[in-house]
This record gives structure tokens, C-alpha cells and sequence, in this order.
């Protein structure tokens, strides 16, 4: 009787069966051969990661390594290769014009909100005092609400996120009732197309060329820059101190102004909200609010394609089925 | 056709992504000196070039949708110094030669200096900067470009309190966007052990160098607790005497253990009580409630970061409430009886001066408030308690076009990115010359 116990070819036989691919038996074959004579090898096998991989680990696991975890306070951007002092800005070592600007920290916002909701200082004179562009107070502000939102409903705050990220970035922060630094420039003017071109304008010599004069060589409806920056009033303002008038009244007018200039902005915002709802008839069906309004389709434009325009017109192309989703995609959400 | 890794290293691309291998990428890329030798036409240059900056910007835009969206008008503005405008009204440029108001040129001077110039070429990609999906990446909501591309899809961005699905929808100066903060802690934070994407991913060749802070977090809070339930002597009393310690997790090491005992040793009473003696069904139901509550706080006394003298001061409260709840005379001695081991056992804080006291319990409350904001739960897809994860810092800068709050994980896109002397606010990896290149390849007359 043969032995129950089948020998080594037999069983690597059987095996090979199970896996019954031609190609498959060739590999099984050849792997058991391969560590045999691997065991009587001294030679160290070959190295588990490429070239570029390996340099990789050691930049990580040696000059790499700060970047893991930042020490709170303090940015950590990349160091040039040969420098003599810390880069604190640059976050591309190759892009010398992109810098990390601070940002205002949590009781800078604080500030901010207090002055413009508490104390009810207008947004341009906030703006003014502190150096802050008025599009970042007013979007502080807006900011801010929702938070206190989120606080009066008790919703969870990202507090700990918050905390991580103002403490990796550069930050700048205000003292109340001290003067501050200027955190950025607040009356910075766009370049006007019209204003990028060069122009060969005659004139005599005698005239007294102002910057009005200018504007109005560029394009007839261009406006003075000292109109088209954002803050006018503040160029009153120094034209009153340099006439003698003290500081604190000029900067009182100062805030007269800017009170009277956002008055009559929200009042014309106001005016076309109700020239709005003059032409608009609503009809509430409990479920729906329905809201009718004139329009006129022969104002279609000289092409017929006005986007403003109502309805389908004859030979305009509509394109809400084609690729790229140009009608889908909003442009603006009100 | 083999897809190209992603963060390759052999022939890398700069991506938007905090990933450690774009770091290392970004730290080795050395200048690529573009059209300095004669050996590239001009095509060749600007292809390069362009093939470069799109590896970055918005790569996963296909080609002619970011064609339709690329503007020649580059966006730049003047510092106008209002103090100057109010001296001079703009005559005293046209006065100049011939009045003898204008610099005579300095002929002896050897090296002219070089004005700064405003670097309009980085500008190049400013259209890109609109779209909502870059902008989520820009404000820190995400940890790459394509990750708040899939958040904008999946519905976690809102934009003006509105859901907005597509990534592709360009803001406009003025629009808030939020992104649901859960998404973006998970995106942000570090990564969690054992997570849901780990046990189904197999284990890869690669050294898992990530650390392993999570896991030895929750296992030593663990042993701790079931080291404080077990172990009976009393220990760390130099850790007490020490307050100028800082560390949170320092005075975390007071031991709980005279306080358990005595939270237990008030409970069996009042269990006794409520067994043996007669009472009525009010003082019942206000023992029951006394247990009832009791527990929570023996729980918390087991953990290690509990503070002894916020538990006995509760303990004591709960405890003079159910004296005054109490109405007999003769269950007020009972009620009042358990009180007694509470003044006789060694309590640990004794020995501390006010002044220690004081700043103790302000660690404590302060670590406490931490706790509490930034708590353990398992059900979250990130490592809890929430912190950064790795490599994060180097990437860590928000534009100025952004008005971010970190705390409601929403922001403002003020206006369109603007060049200025010296700066450009469009966060490009390369610097000028390749930008140039890439806006000529753009324009279309190659």
C-alpha cells in the first residue's frame, strides 16, 4: 500500500492543477527555485524604492521634518536653499512676487463689529481709522453676524479649526481706543482701461492741466480720479488740514461726510428697490408667490440676442442643451 | 496608456494640494530658466511654460473651458496717498522740463536702479481665482483644489445661503460662501487610525511614516481610566504642588481617587436609606433622582483630566439640594450624615495656597471650555480631538481678495485679484517670466 502522505512533486503537482493556467504552473515553478537559491545569496537585495523616492524620505524624515507640525504663532513656509535670514512670507521659494499677507485676527474682527453694529460708526469712517479696505469691513461684519448666529442658535463653531489656522498664519490685531497701524492701503484705485493707453494731447503750455483735464482726455465720461477713488471724503479732509483747520475737527467733518455719502447710497439702493417693486404685481397662492413684471420684447438690442431680453427670438440660437452647461451654471446668486 | 501619478516625483508637477510630496516638489523645483538659452523657439517656450502653470492652476479644468474663460484684461490698481491729492491737483506732472521742475538725469552714476514694476504676467491665471472651487481651496476649506471641487459637488458649499453644485461657478465681488464645517474638519484635520477608509484599503508597500498620535491618544485615555478604577493608593502629589506648569494634561494627573470613594461611599448611603427606612414617596423619588445623578459624576471623576474640587463642589450642591428637598427631621439627619466622610477623607486640594487654587481651577476651566469644543467622538471621519493635519503649515496663506472666518468656515470674495507695484495677488508657484510666456501662449498668436 503506497503512504497516504503524498511526496513533495506530488503535492506541488496538485497545486499546480488547482491553479490550471499554463502560464501560472511556469511561475509557481519557478518561484520556490528562485528562494532557494536565494538563501545561499549574501548579496543585499535590491533596494525597495527608486532613487527619487529614496532622496524624498531622507528630505522628509530630515530638513522635511519641521514641516509636520507648526510651532503656534509663527508661519513656516519654505526655507531657501542659501539664506541668511527666515523667510516669513514667501510661500513659493521660486515666486518672489506672491507674498502671505496677515490677515486680522479674532478680537480685530471683534473690533470691527463693535464699532459698526454696537457703537454704529459708519462703515468708511471704520474703514478710514483703522486702515482697513471697506469691502473687508463690510464683509467682517457680515462674517461676524453669522457667527453670533450660529452662537444665539447654538450651533457648533469651528473653534478648533479657527484656532489652528489664525495661529499657522501671519495676523495683525487692533488695540481699542489706541491709534494703530494702517493694516492696507484703503484708497487704492483701479487702472481704467481708457487710462492705459498713450495719448498725444496738445496744449498749452500756460494751462494748468489738473487731473479732472486728464480724465476727461482720456474719455469724455471718465471721471477724476479724485472722484473714483473710494474714499473722497479723506482727500476733503487733508485739503481742510492743510488750510489750517485742526485735526479733530476736520476729521469730525470727516465723519460727517461719510455718514451723509452712505445715507444717500442706502437711500438710492432704497429708491430702485421700490422703483422695483412698482413695476412687479405679486400673487400669493399660499404655496407660491408669484411675481409678475412688464418687459417690453421688442427691447431685444440691434442683434436681437440682448441678455437682458425676454422670450425666444427667431434666428437666435438658445443654448440650453448644449455642452459646457453656459446657460445652467448661475452667474450670480442673489 | 499608464496614468500619470498625480504627485509624480521623476518629473514633477506643482499641484494645489497640501500633499508632503507637491512640499518636496515645490522645495526642489529649481528655476526653469525658460528661453534663456537659444536651444527652444518661442513656441516650444510658451508651451512649456503654459504646460507648467496649468499642472497647477485648476489642472483638473479641461483646456478650452479655461481658453473660454481666460481674459487678456489684467486687473491692477494704483495706491492713490490721499494726503498727495490733497497738495497737489495733479498740474505739477505737466510741469516739468523746460519750467526746471523735472530731476536732471545723474550721468556719474554707475548702476541705475531697476524700478519696481507691477507684475501684471502673474495675472495670468487671475479668471481661474473666480471659480468657486479654487476660491474653497484658497480660503483653507480644503486640502486640494479637487476636494473642494467634490464638496461643491456633493452640496456641502453654499454661496450666498444657497447650495451651489457647481464648482464651476465664478464668483462674483461680493458672494459669501460657506462650507459645512464638518467637511471641512474632516478635510483639514488629521487623518483617523483605523478609519473608514483604512480597513478597506490594503496595507501598501510604502513606509507608513504617519504618525500614530490618535491611536496612543484614545488608548492612554483609556488605561488611564481603567487604571484609576483599579489602583488604590494615592499618588502625584508633586504634580499638585507645582501650578506654574502650563501643560493642561499636567494637572490632568490628580488623583481622583479620594473623591470616587467618596461619591461611591454616598451612593451605597443613600442606596441603604432608601432600602431600610421608612420615607415617604417624595423623599423617594428625591434619592432616586440623587443617584440618578450621582453617576455621571462618578464617571467623570475616573477620567484622568477631571478637576476633584469642581466634583466635590457638585457633589456638595447635589447634596444640600436634597437636604432642602427633604422634609422630616429624621431624614434630615440621614441626608445630612453622608456629608460627613466628604469633610474627614484627605482630600488632595487641602494642601494647595488660594492663589494655586485659583490658577488650577482656571487651567481647569480653560481645558474644560477646550473639551468641549474640541471633544472625542468617534463618529466623526477625523482624528478626535481635531488637529491640523501634517504639512499643513507651508501651504498656510489666504489671498487678499478673500475675507475668511474660520469659525463659521465661510468667507467673502471681495473682489477679483489685483496687481499692484511690486505684488500680484494670484498665488502662482513660478515667477514672472513663465507666467509671461504662458498669457502669449493664451493669446492665441503662436
Amino acid at each position: 500500500m503506497p503512504p497516504r502522505i503524498p511526496t513533495p512533486r506530488r503535492a506541488a503537482s496538485a497545486i499546480i492543477k488547482s491553479t490550471s493556467s499554463g502560464a501560472g504552473t511556469t511561475r509557481c515553478l519557478a518561484q520556490p527555485c528562485q528562494q532557494v537559491t536565494a538563501s545561499f545569496s549574501t548579496t543585499a537585495s535590491r533596494p525597495k524604492f527608486s532613487k527619487a523616492r529614496r532622496m524624498f524620505r531622507a528630505w522628509i524624515n530630515s530638513h522635511g521634518s519641521v514641516f509636520r507640525k507648526h510651532v503656534p504663532g509663527q508661519t513656516n513656509y519654505l526655507q531657501p536653499m542659501k539664506a541668511n535670514h527666515r523667510n516669513v512670507d514667501q510661500p513659493f521659494p521660486l515666486n518672489p512676487l506672491y507674498k502671505s499677507q496677515p490677515v486680522l485676527d479674532e478680537k480685530a474682527r471683534e473690533l470691527i463689529w463693535e464699532k459698526v453694529m454696537r457703537n454704529g460708526e459708519t462703515v468708511k469712517a471704520v474703514s478710514a481709522e483703522l486702515g482697513v479696505d471697506i469691502q473687508r469691513v463690510a464683509a467682517i461684519v457680515r462674517l461676524k453676524e453669522v457667527e453670533k448666529d450660529w452662537t444665539a442658535k447654538g450651533k457648533q463653531l469651528a473653534r478648533p479649526y479657527a484656532r489652528a489656522v489664525l495661529s499657522m498664519l501671519p495676523t495683525t490685531s487692533f488695540r481699542a481706543n489706541q491709534q494703530n497701524e494702517p493694516f492696507e492701503a484703503i484708497n487704492e484705485m483701479h487702472v481704467h482701461p481708457h487710462t492705459m493707453q498713450q495719448l498725444f494731447w496738445p496744449t498749452s503750455e500756460s494751462r494748468h492741466f489738473t487731473r479732472a483735464d486728464a480724465a476727461k482726455a482720456f474719455h469724455p465720461k471718465l471721471l477724476s480720479a479724485d472722484e473714483r477713488v473710494p474714499h473722497p471724503e479723506l482727500i476733503q479732509m487733508e485739503k481742510e488740514v492743510l488750510q489750517g483747520r485742526p485735526l479733530w475737527d476736520a476729521s469730525e467733518r470727516f465723519k460727517q461726510a461719510a455718514m451723509e455719502s452712505e445715507r444717500k447710497a442706502a437711500a438710492k439702493q432704497q429708491a430702485k428697490a421700490a422703483l422695483n417693486e412698482k413695476y412687479t404685481s405679486r400673487v400669493n397662492t399660499g404655496r407660491f408667490e408669484f411675481r409678475f413684471k412688464q418687459f417690453n420684447s421688442e427691447n431685444v438690442g440691434p442683434k436681437g440676442r440682448s441678455r437682458t431680453a425676454v422670450g425666444w427670438r427667431y434666428g437666435a440660437p438658445y443654448y440650453d442643451r448644449s455642452k459646457g452647461h453656459q446657460i445652467k451654471i448661475p452667474m450670480s446668486v442673489p | 496608456m499608464k496614468p500619470k501619478r498625480f504627485h509624480g516625483l521623476k518629473r514633477p508637477k506643482l499641484r494645489q494640494t497640501w500633499n508632503k510630496y507637491n512640499l518636496y516638489n515645490i522645495f526642489r523645483m529649481r528655476n526653469p530658466k525658460i528661453g534663456s538659452g537659444d536651444n527652444e523657439t518661442f513656441f516650444q517656450q510658451k508651451w512649456r511654460a503654459k504646460g507648467m502653470l496649468r499642472g497647477y492652476h485648476g489642472e483638473h479644468v479641461v483646456e478650452r473651458k479655461w481658453e473660454r474663460m481666460f481674459s487678456r484684461r489684467l486687473l491692477g490698481v494704483a495706491d492713490m496717498d490721499a494726503r498727495y491729492m490733497a497738495e497737489y491737483d495733479g498740474s505739477e506732472m505737466a510741469a516739468g522740463r523746460g519750467s526746471g521742475k523735472d530731476d536732471p538725469p545723474e550721468w556719474g552714476t554707475d548702476i541705475i536702479r531697476k524700478r519696481t514694476l507691477t507684475p501684471y504676467m502673474q495675472m495670468t491665471f487671475s479668471p481661474m481665482e473666480r471659480r468657486l472651487d479654487i476660491a474653497v481651496f484658497r480660503a483653507m476649506f480644503a486640502s486640494s483644489a479637487r476636494q473642494a471641487k467634490q464638496f461643491c459637488v456633493h452640496g456641502a458649499v453654499k454661496v450666498n445661503g444657497k447650495v451651489m453644485h457647481y464648482p464651476a461657478y465664478r464668483l462674483n465681488p461680493g458672494d459669501m460662501f460657506q462650507v459645512d464645517p464638518d467637511r471641512v474638519m474632516y478635510a483639514t484635520g488629521a487623518k483617523k487610525k483605523g478609519g473608514l477608509g483604512e480597513s478597506t484599503r490594503q496595507p501598501q508597500a510604502t513606509a507608513r511614516e504617519d504618525d500614530t498620535d490618535a491611536s496612543t491618544e484614545v488608548v492612554t485615555e483609556v488605561e488611564a481610566e481603567a487604571a484609576a478604577e483599579q489602583t488604590s493608593e494615592p499618588k502625584a502629589e508633586k504634580t499638585e504642588k507645582d501650578p506654574e506648569t502650563t501643560d493642561a494634561a499636567e494637572a490632568a494627573a490628580v488623583d481622583m481617587k479620594p473623591t470616587r470613594k467618596q461619591i461611591q461611599d454616598v451612593t451605597a448611603q443613600v442606596k441603604a436609606i432608601l432600602a431600610d427606612e421608612p420615607v415617604s414617596v417624595q423623599q423617594k423619588q428625591n434619592l432616586r433622582k440623587f443617584i440618578k445623578n450621582v453617576k455621571p459624576l462618578l464617571s467623570r471623576a475616573g477620567r484622568a483630566n477631571a478637576s476633584p474640587s469642581e466634583i466635590t463642589d457638585e457633589l456638595s450642591k447635589m447634596m444640600s439640594g436634597l437636604n432642602l428637598d427633604t422634609t422630616s427631621p429624621g431624614d434630615k439627619a440621614e441626608a445630612a450624615s453622608p456629608s460627613q466622610p466628604r469633610s474627614t477623607s484627605s482630600n488632595p486640594m487641602d494642601d494647595l495656597t488660594k492663589d494655586e487654587l485659583k490658577q488650577l481651577e482656571q487651567r481647569m476651566a480653560e481645558h474644560i471650555r477646550d473639551e468641549e469644543e474640541n471633544p472625542v467622538d468617534f463618529t466623526k471621519p477625523y482624528a478626535t480631538p481635531w488637529r491640523p493635519r501634517p504639512y499643513m503649515s507651508p501651504f498656510a496663506f489666504i489671498p487678499k481678495y478673500l475675507e475668511v472666518n474660520q469659525n463659521v468656515c465661510a468667507a467673502v470674495y471681495l473682489r477679483h485679484p489685483v496687481a499692484r507695484v511690486g505684488s500680484a495677488e494670484v498665488p502662482t508657484p513660478y515667477n514672472n517670466n513663465v507666467s509671461q510666456l504662458a498669457f502669449n501662449w493664451y493669446l492665441r498668436r503662436r
